[in-house]
């Protein structure tokens, strides 16, 4: 378990949080995770490391402010409801995090962040000077003018492209799965976690195509592939419940939680 | 009948100045009237959207910088902590009059993409039809243009093409007194108080059909500079 023992010395790192780790079953928001949440983080940051926080739940959040008891299907109500849920959900972590004494900024982006160039070293030095600055920054999707989080995966993938654009040495991506397991746990009893992943292989990817969540939007395939575009760009993802965010903490000092897809490893492995 | 008559849109921008005492802090009383103002023309029937500055002000409040930096990744930076306090401002007094507002945050070259365009005007046409407020500001930590600290004007122009407005309002920060600009481009009419505004407002929708036929049709000023002498 040496691998896990060096996630002890992570300096940067993103976590991600689903909205099935901010909320009840019902879709309402969970005011003890953000809490915790919030204290965690600012446990890390007071130690010297440096935190993004990439969230989602600004959809549920909007909806139980104008009493809609379910999520809406249309993209546009879905993108009103973002609009009138992130101001809040950021008023909730400002809360929070400032009963840490702990300083939070907003971040919105767009995908096209990575895809046009100029966009990336903006939102880049932004990021750095806020980190800098001892700030929090708290990202999400801009679904008001862009709609790729409602359509793709519950920011995972926004996760993963935050973490090589602010060149993380690790991503922790939280939600309602305990990892990548042997088989789908739902129908095999003999289904375990695999706990170290080296290398993305076809028949991983078709492993994780068989679990998933129901209530979040994103499921196993597009944390693989949040995974995977961390292993390209070199930096460490973990996977792993966020029922209870001091999981941060086991994770950090090397418990075996978790799937850790281990970056820079696969040859060594393959060879020995 | 009243069923099918069209709402009037207007948009209204506010410089955070306007609204801040000497001492750089929010003055209560005048950002109350505001909100009240707006969550009342909003209960009239007329949909409110508001552009509002004041990121980069209140984020430097709030981390106690003696001043607003100059830099512009410093902007950045510090409009990122600021927005989360200004939207927190802008709920707390709206909420007072049972008013939801929304946050919508656009890079100025928003009208370089057409997709763009269609969501936010999309998302503005879902809000103002629930009757909530959305308040737009310039995505600043993300801008890849200069930051125009403090004359979102231009934003405001922008807004109201995309929202397909029929008037824009504009609260003057040399006299305090509102402006209102139509978008027949007719000149522009000034009024002392919110009062006065309210009136103003219903007498100007009362006489003609809205003037939002199609974006084409809209030919508010492109400058301040054009209001003043209009």
């Amino acid at each position: 378990m040496e691998f896990r023992k060096k996630l002890k010395d992570k300096k940067r790192i993103v976590v991600k949080i689903g909205t099935s780790s901010l909320s009840f079953s019902n879709g309402r928001i969970n005011f003890h995770q953000i809490e915790k949440l919030a204290e965690v983080l600012s446990t890390l940051r007071k130690n010297g490391m440096q935190i993004v926080l990439v969230t989602s739940g600004a959809i549920g959040v909007g909806a139980a402010r104008i009493g809609m008891t379910q999520r809406p299907r249309e993209l546009n109500r879905k993108q009103a409801l973002a609009a009138i849920g992130q101001a809040e959900l950021m008023k909730m972590y400002q809360k929070f995090f400032e009963e840490h004494g702990q300083l939070v900024a907003q971040v919105l982006l767009t995908k096209d962040v990575v895809s046009i160039s100029r966009r990336t070293q903006h939102a880049r030095r932004t990021m750095d000077r806020l980190m800098e600055m001892n700030i929090i920054p708290i990202i999400n999707e801009n679904d008001t003018i862009a709609t790729y989080e409602i359509e793709f995966g519950d920011n995972d993938t926004l996760s993963a492209i935050v973490a090589t654009l602010i060149e993380a040495e690790l991503l922790i991506i939280l939600s309602d799965i305990d990892g990548l397991y042997s088989a789908d746990p739902r129908t095999e009893s003999t289904a375990e976690i695999i706990h170290s992943v080296f290398e993305i292989t076809p028949e991983l990817e078709q492993l994780a195509s068989g679990a998933g969540s129901s209530f979040s939007t994103g499921g196993m395939v597009t944390k693989i592939a949040a995974a995977k575009m961390c292993l390209q760009a070199g930096l460490d993802c973990l996977i792993t419940n966020g029922s209870e965010p001091s999981v941060i903490f086991d994770i950090l000092n090397g418990k075996k939680v978790g799937t850790h897809f281990v970056a820079g490893q696969h040859q060594i492995i393959n060879h020995a | 009948m009243e069923k099918n008559k069209k709402q009037f849109r207007i948009v209204v921008r506010i410089e955070i100045s306007t609204l801040m005492n000497q001492n750089g802090k929010i003055n209560q009383r005048k950002m109350d009237r505001l909100a009240m103002v707006l969550s009342n023309l909003n209960n009239s029937g007329k949909q409110i959207l508001v552009v509002s500055s004041g990121a980069i002000v209140l984020g430097s409040e709030k981390l106690g910088l003696p001043c607003v930096p100059d830099k512009k990744i410093d902007m950045q930076a510090v409009a990122a902590v600021g927005q989360a306090e200004l939207m927190r401002s802008y709920q707390r007094f709206f909420d007072e009059y049972g008013q939801i507002v929304a946050q919508v945050l656009v890079t100025s070259d928003i009208v370089d993409y057409p997709s763009r365009i269609e969501n936010t005007r999309n998302t503005f046409d879902m809000l103002l039809s629930m009757n909530i407020i959305p308040i737009v500001n310039e995505n600043d930590p993300v801008s890849t243009t200069d930051i125009e600290l403090d004359d979102n004007y231009p934003l405001a122009l922008k807004i109201a093409n995309i929202a397909r407005a029929d008037f824009i309002i504009i609260k003057s920060e040399n006299n305090g007194l509102y402006s209102v600009v139509q978008g027949n481009g007719k000149p522009v009419v000034e009024v002392e108080n919110e009062i006065t505004l309210q009136e103003k407002i219903e007498a100007l929708c009362s006489n003609r059909n809205p003037a939002r036929v199609d974006a084409t049709d809209i030919v508010f000023p492109a400058s301040l500079e054009e209001i003043i002498t209009r």
